[in-house]
């Protein structure tokens, strides 16, 4: 299973990033600063903003409320020989009642062509959040797995993936 | 599965009511990205599901809205509350206009 890199670097920039966060547009920080601070939503051991679609994606999805990792989980081979065809599970622990449930799971691949990739929508009918699919990867990368409440609350999971041979053309 | 469209649609054999199922499906379809071209060198324009809605009985249970990310001759699990005897349906829509329906009835068995 995919698991999230530990990297002193990368938590230095996004910490950086964030503090940085009250001069994005003043032209000192760099495109990289500029991303992370523009989406806010994530913490210092999520995986990088890799891009400005990405970063629109999830600003989108975020509409300024932060996106937390936990309650949902995303398997994915560490490795996929063949991009056009990656096994995913996503699941959840969160309630699934009339009064709060999972309304919405986003899927979205980094560097993927369209990489806002799959969005389901829920209702306490189907009882529990467990979905299989198999989907398209261009390029080893993120993959990111965003469920929103019907009270609000977002819940991420990522995996990382290698990909061997491009799945998208 | 062969013609564009053939879909299936699979739920346990056994379902006591209240039971929480797992609903399997596949339906055929190429998912063309619109990326790729023939052997000829001709573009192959996008063509791939991009809305399946899930009804039981009456109710809107779930809607997924998809790209041309998701594989050729998509697959997708999901679960269902099996609270009621209905049928379960599923309707996938594709970007062309092909509009593809299969149903299941949702029955429970004796106690």
């Amino acid at each position: 299973m995919a698991t999230s890199e530990p990297s002193s670097r990368r938590t230095f920039l996004r910490t950086a990033a964030l503090v940085s966060a009250g001069l994005v547009g003043s032209g000192a920080i760099s495109r990289g600063e500029r991303l992370l601070a523009a989406v806010g939503a994530g913490g210092p051991e999520d995986p990088e903003v890799p891009n400005e679609i990405v970063a629109k994606i999830l600003q989108d999805i975020s509409r300024g409320r932060p996106i937390t990792r936990g309650h949902l989980s995303l398997d994915m081979p560490a490795a996929a020989e063949d991009g056009r065809i990656v096994p995913l599970i996503i699941e959840s622990d969160l309630p699934m009642t009339v009064d709060r449930y999972v309304k919405v799971v986003h899927l979205v691949v980094d560097f993927n062509p369209d990489a806002h990739l799959a969005v389901y929508e829920l209702s306490p009918a189907v009882g529990t959040v467990s979905l299989s699919t198999r989907i398209k990867m261009k390029r080893s990368t993120w993959v990111r797995a965003i469920a929103e409440t019907s009270t609000g609350e977002l819940w991420a999971a990522y995996a990382h993936v290698n990909v061997t041979l491009n799945g998208c053309g | 599965m062969g013609m564009v469209g053939d879909a299936r649609i699979r739920v346990p054999d056994r379902i006591t009511r209240g039971e929480i199922i797992t609903v399997n499906s596949i339906i055929s379809h190429p998912m063309d990205t619109g990326f790729f071209r023939t052997a000829e060198g001709k573009p192959i324009p996008a063509w791939f599901i991009k809305d399946v809605v899930i009804t039981y009985g009456e109710e809107q249970v779930a809607r997924f809205t998809w790209t041309s990310g998701v594989s050729r001759d998509p697959v997708i699990s999901f679960t269902l509350k099996a609270d009621k005897e209905a049928p379960l349906t599923m309707v996938w829509t594709d970007n062309k206009g092909g509009v593809y329906r299969q149903s299941v009835p949702i029955a429970f068995t004796a106690a």
